[in-house]
């Protein structure tokens, strides 16, 4: 044991010269890391599950859901900014100000997920695979660069200091502290995978959805309107990247046209660490990427926590490519 | 003779005239532009015909969506920033250093390629942007400790090019120097399209296990793409730090990935002259709606969408300069003509494929199968199958649906490796081969479910069955040395007199007809021309007459035949058609669950008790 830390303390001075840490130092911030940990990764599963569900019926990568992500946040903080008065003051109660942020961030964001289907992926529904990536890139710049020309390249603060009392803004345990902000986005983010699971398991739609996951093309078969239901799995994969973005909005207090590019890649590798297809596997890689990120956060450095991640996408690609709850295809010849 | 050289047309190069045209429009261009503002952005295109093309061998030629693309890029331009600059003090030649930065970015290009072999498609597009991602925040993070990128600030104050005492400065000179890189890099992909290498990637890009199974090394060509995309881009990324003078993080962003991307879309994936006029375009055109500058980006996006909905195949996609003639349709589905040529060999064709009597000779066992067994999951797809082909004879698998029959075909050409078990082919072992190097001993099939390359022609389609028995590398294609020449014109040869089998069919018009374009019964046809292109002995036929009138499977059963009878081929046929199988077969084996349950003559069988059970079950009452 003592060894392990000598070489981790060895470790962490080689990578993160400038901020010479003790190693009790660093044990002392594992738990604190966890519960940052669990909230980043709620988010990153609420994002994994949007790229998922799209993967599971159209085999594609929706490329654009790291922007419906970022106008999600946009949206929560537009939100906040028109029910906050020029005092600083809010018009409503702050909790149900938290509620119809992240409300009209679900819907905007829904809405805005049917459209690019409708319009950017179904005419390609049965071209090369190259084409569809191609025009997901397309819609990505698009979305991009509106937010860019609508807001600027500026950073939109939240003001999130008056939605919730004084009193309940942090929670002190032990040596670690848990603010609300966190425990709302990990109550919210399980909240809403769980409803998707049930609905998912035991509504009508939710069973169409997984026939049609399964095979597109008996679902019709069997009578499933399944541009519906291609429909209804955008809408709610983006509602969820959309929620994604305005509960991290909530927790990190700021928004940019940028966000959605690492914010994507990240729900991606989630994606494909718990298998991609997979929405429970969506919801596992997603906290472990989380949990993960985390702790390399505190041992390595922040500067390449992206490059962390990174690494984590391609060596789940290269050693295990249908992820921890996918299962492994044979390809048919 | 000199003169009739002279007087050929040249394989797979530019016509002359072209490449005339193009020098003296390059040459005028700095007279005829009214300042220097034009020159540069005239030299700016330039650079991008070098990207665009350099994309358009990973992306266009392979098929590979490479997202990393701008990252070799910066890795060119950084490398020439470290080379020739006061940063480290280090002042390399011109010359020199370009290569280097190419190579560099290739190396590089291979690393990238080798660690994302195994991911393909949506997943090679996520690696290769994460690689993108990394070099970025490798290059603005890079300035501690040690300064090497000089972090967001890039690196400024760069050598001019300075060529055996000549030194670039201006912009005019600048921009001859990146129009003679812009040319040799469009003669290079133009040179590497029409040539072995060009094909083998087109058929990667359409089908890869059909291009593996077709001799294609498909490993090998993937590198080699990234390799030759990498190096264009290092190679560019080398002219353009040069003649800014500087690099900074923001020149090789996610916009200029777009910009490339949209080059490539817009002109045609795989399109070379079309690549180059949407670079040209999209070099000016930005120029002219300057005052909409915010709104670029945007309309980059909407153009990917729109074009990807509307016309993916480009603006100069199927679109001739000289008018198309009108040609007759010579199809007599009423003849047994193809079967008929084959009799009398009727000299129409120029090519006409060499005589090599076969018959079946019981002394050489040409291919054998020892205890092979494949298991997926639980289930026993093939069970401790033991068999022996000899030199020309012609076996039929039969069995019913499930019974491991493509399984076996797909074990003997290395598609899967088998779970226990030998394959012996001609004395030799071929267990656990890959498939390019299956065809390679002579072993070569069709399969079950066409997989032509649907997008080359009939002649392509033939053609790249001969990969696997050329050589040529990329430097006697890039300098068109006579031995690239000589195999050019073998490979030719072989796919016309493999594909004049087939009398018109297949050849005539239909030479340059897309394979999509082909009937059923011609894809089929197709797809054993390309197998018997490959110069195999040993073909493996999956369901030949599948899909087949009952004209035409007569046809293709007597061809079959007849294939055996004057070419020497020995055949593995894979058949539920009876009367097809008691037709040509000497030999017939039956199998089931994998397992073989019957061999010998068809009537032998066809009797057979299990074999009878295996079809329509079991009588009642009898166990």
């Amino acid at each position: 044991m003592g060894k392990i830390r000598d070489w981790f303390s060895y470790l962490s001075h080689f990578v993160y010269a400038e901020k010479l840490e003790s190693m009790d130092q660093i044990l002392q911030q594992i738990p604190q890391q966890l519960i940052n940990g669990v909230t980043v990764g709620g988010v990153y599963a609420l994002i994994a599950i949007g790229y998922t569900m799209v993967y599971g019926i159209l085999f594609m990568l929706n490329f654009a859901h790291g922007e419906v992500y970022m106008i999600g946040g946009f949206t929560g903080w537009w939100v906040l900014h028109l029910l906050t008065n020029s005092s600083g003051g809010l018009l409503l109660n702050g909790f149900i100000v938290i509620i119809l942020m992240i409300l009209f961030a679900m819907a905007l964001t829904g809405a805005l997920g049917m459209g690019i289907e409708r319009f950017a992926y179904r005419p390609l529904r049965n071209a090369p695979r190259m084409n569809l990536l191609l025009s997901a890139l397309g819609v990505t710049i698009v979305l991009r660069n509106l937010v860019l020309n609508l807001q600027g390249a500026k950073i939109r603060f939240f003001h999130t200091s008056a939605l919730i009392p004084k009193s309940i803004q942090v929670f002190h345990i032990g040596g670690t502290v848990i603010s609300f902000m966190r425990l709302l986005v990990i109550g919210v983010s399980i909240g809403l995978m769980a409803i998707l699971t049930w609905f998912v398991k035991e509504t009508k739609m939710g069973k169409a959805m997984r026939a049609t996951a399964q095979d597109t093309e008996a679902a019709t078969f069997m009578g499933i309107d399944v541009n519906r239901i291609i429909l209804l799995t955008f809408l709610i994969g983006s509602a969820l990247g959309g929620a994604a973005g305005a509960l991290v909005g909530l927790l990190f207090t700021q928004v940019d046209y940028y966000v959605g590019y690492v914010a994507g890649l990240k729900g991606f590798t989630a994606a494909v660490l718990g298998g991609i297809g997979s929405i429970p596997g969506a919801m596992v890689g997603g906290f472990i990427l989380g949990i993960v990120e985390s702790l390399a956060t505190t041992l390595i450095s922040s500067t390449y926590k992206d490059v962390v991640s990174f690494i984590i996408l391609i060596l789940v690609l290269l050693i295990r490519p249908w992820g921890i709850l996918g299962e492994k295809a044979p390809e048919k010849v | 003779m000199a003169l009739s050289s002279l007087g050929q047309k040249k394989i797979g190069d530019i016509p002359l005239q072209s490449l005339v045209l193009i020098l003296a429009v390059v040459v005028v261009i700095p007279w005829i532009m009214p300042n220097n503002y034009w020159i540069r952005i005239a030299g700016n295109a330039g650079l991008w015909i070098m990207l665009s093309l350099g994309l358009n061998v990973v992306a266009g030629f392979a098929g590979l969506l490479d997202l990393g693309y701008v990252a070799f890029y910066a890795i060119g331009g950084y490398t020439y920033a470290l080379l020739c600059s006061g940063h480290w003090n280090i002042h390399l030649p011109f010359w020199l250093v370009v290569p280097i930065c190419a190579l560099a970015a290739s190396a590089c290009g291979w690393g990238l390629g080798f660690t994302s072999l195994r991911v393909s498609g949506d997943y090679l597009a996520i690696v290769t942007l994460g690689f993108a991602e990394i070099v970025r925040l490798l290059l603005l993070n890079l300035d501690r400790p040690i300064n090497i990128t000089g972090g967001p600030n890039g690196l400024p104050d760069l050598d001019f090019a300075h060529i055996f005492g000549f030194t670039f400065r201006t912009v005019t000179q600048y921009y001859y120097l990146v129009m003679f890189f812009a040319l040799l890099v469009i003669l290079a992909s133009y040179r590497l399209k029409r040539s072995r290498l060009g094909r083998g990637w087109e058929a990667l890009r359409e089908d890869e296990l059909a291009a593996d199974a077709m001799g294609v090394n498909t490993t090998y060509m993937k590198l080699l793409a990234f390799g030759i995309g990498a190096s264009i881009a290092g190679g560019a990324g080398a002219v353009f730090a040069s003649w800014q003078g500087g690099v900074f993080p923001n020149n090789f962003g996610f916009s200029q990935l777009v910009t490339v991307y949209c080059m490539l879309i817009l002109g045609g994936v795989g399109n070379i002259w079309g690549v180059i006029l949407a670079a040209i375009i999209l070099s000016i055109l930005p120029e002219a709606l300057r005052e909409y500058g915010a709104f670029r980006m945007i309309g980059y996006g909407l153009l990917l969408v729109v074009l990807m909905a509307l016309r993916p195949q480009g603006i100069l996609g199927e679109i001739s300069l000289r008018p198309k003639r009108k040609k007759k349709e010579v199809e007599e589905p009423e003849t047994l003509k193809a079967a008929e040529e084959l009799f009398y060999g009727d000299g129409s064709h120029d090519f006409v494929k060499p005589l090599k009597k076969g018959k079946l000779n019981k002394d050489r066992v040409l291919l054998e199968l020892k205890d092979l067994t494949m298991i997926f999951g639980g289930l026993h797809a093939v069970d401790r199958l033991s068999l022996k082909v000899y030199e020309g004879e012609i076996l039929s698998i039969i069995g019913p649906n499930g019974a491991g029959k493509t399984t076996v075909f797909n074990l003997i050409t290395g598609i899967y490796p088998p779970t226990s078990g030998h394959i012996i082919f001609d004395g030799k072992e071929i267990t656990g081969l890959k498939p390019h190097k299956v065809v390679e001993k002579g072993v070569a099939r069709t399969f079950q479910t066409l997989r032509l390359f649907t997008n080359m022609t009939v002649l392509e389609n033939a053609m790249v069955a001969q990969h696997c028995r050329t050589k040529s590398g990329l430097f006697s294609i890039l300098f068109r040395l006579p031995g690239f020449l000589k195999e050019e014109e073998r490979i030719e040869r072989v796919a016309k007199e493999n594909l004049g089998l087939f009398g018109a069919r297949l050849t005539g018009f239909r030479y340059k007809q897309k394979a999509i374009n082909l009937s059923y019964a011609n894809r089929r046809r197709l797809e054993i021309a390309r197998a018997l292109a490959t110069d195999s002995r040993l073909i493996l036929l999956d369901e030949p007459s599948a899909g087949m009138n009952p004209k035409e499977t007569e046809e293709i059963t007597r061809f079959i035949r007849n294939l055996r009878d004057k070419y020497g081929y020995t055949f593995i046929i894979i058949e539920h058609k009876l009367n097809v199988v008691r037709t040509i077969s000497d030999r017939v084996i039956a199998l089931d669950y994998g397992k073989k349950i019957a061999e010998g003559s068809y009537d032998e069988v066809a009797d057979n008790e299990y074999v009878v059970q295996a079809y329509l079950g079991r009588k009642k009452g009898r166990v």
